[in-house]
């Protein structure tokens, strides 16, 4: 947490309020804050690159450009990307960090609208997988609950625009733990 | 000694701190500021971007202060994986408390000035100690 203008302490670093919302109902909008990691990694070896992309994936930054990605700017994710930033320049590649806001709100929400529907995406497969186990027989739908579970925290981390199917995933995996006490063990 | 580290103190560095201070420099003095350039000249800085007590080679700054100061006790190691869960959540190792201490360690930096979760977070990390040293003398979870 660096950013003391975005949040010092006392307030919230996940702060909903700050980001950028997908309507624009408002008359004086201020445009949302954006931390970006420009990288440029060497071909070979393949594998810190690799690793590397993993990480911007699970953090679910928006890929802007080939070695230019974005996430909100929050503290934390200023922080990881310092430290991914820190790794590629490790891996004998180049990294800078930037801070930015996008030129036009229709823009702004044009990414947003992206970074939604990508984790849409992963909340459908979610929702499908639960559907699935409803049909298996109550012990694997015991043993695949906790994984659902998991796997759904892990799309909430990186959820920054919520879409609709947010609720919707949450109610399909609940609805499956409802399905698993009600068979005796 | 003087210890120089970002302010609103996460899992890494509070973890830091208390290390610190119990086993590398019981009158440790910690200073806060964003960006390294800004430490003072005396202070050895950590958890920074490009200094040597930070993130290398996927390991968070608790598991480079061990590696860099010999620390070789396994109670230690323990700690460091749940403190490299909780910082980084890259499921390289099997950390259960991890996502309970980042929640609570999140929470701490909402509502407590740096020196404040200093203090409040160190009896948690002797705990965690306790436990864990414990558990690695008795084979099986302590009681």
């Amino acid at each position: 947490m660096c950013t003391g203008d975005v949040d010092g302490p006392g307030s919230i670093v996940h702060d909903l309020s700050v980001q950028p919302r997908l309507h624009n109902s408002s008359q004086r909008r201020t445009r949302a804050q954006w931390v970006l990691l420009a990288y440029r990694l060497p071909r070979e070896p393949s594998t810190p690159r690799i690793a590397i992309w993993r990480k911007l994936k699970r953090l679910g930054a928006a890929q802007l450009l080939d070695g230019l990605v974005a996430l909100p700017l929050d503290s934390r994710n200023r922080e990881r990307l310092e430290w991914l930033a820190e790794e590629v320049t490790e891996a004998a590649g180049e990294a800078t960090l930037w801070l930015g806001e996008l030129g036009s709100a229709a823009q702004e929400r044009e990414l947003a609208a992206r970074m939604s529907e990508a984790v849409a995406g992963e909340y459908r497969a979610v929702i499908e997988e639960a559907g699935k186990l409803r049909a298996q027989t109550p012990g694997r739908r015991r043993r695949s609950l906790s994984y659902l579970r998991r796997g759904l925290r892990r799309i909430r981390a990186r959820d920054y625009f919520p879409p609709p199917e947010r609720e919707l995933a949450r109610q399909a995996v609940e609805q499956l733990a409802g399905a698993v006490e009600e068979v005796p063990a | 000694m003087k210890w120089a580290t970002r302010p609103h103190c996460h899992i890494d560095r509070a973890a830091c701190a208390w290390l610190i201070r119990r086993f590398i420099d019981p009158d440790a003095q910690f200073v806060f500021v964003d960006d390294p350039i800004d430490a003072p000249a005396d202070a050895t800085p950590f958890d920074m971007r490009g200094v040597e007590l930070g993130h290398h080679g996927g390991d968070c700054s608790f598991e480079t202060f061990l590696r860099r100061y010999d620390l070789d006790d396994p109670v230690l190691w323990q700690l460091g994986k749940i403190v490299h869960e909780a910082d980084l959540d890259d499921e390289r190792y099997d950390a259960p408390e991890a996502a309970g201490m980042d929640v609570l360690l999140r929470g701490l930096s909402m509502t407590q000035a740096d020196e404040e979760l200093l203090a409040l977070t160190a009896p948690l990390f002797d705990a965690l100690y306790e436990y864990h040293r414990r558990a690695i003398l008795l084979g099986r979870e302590p009681s």
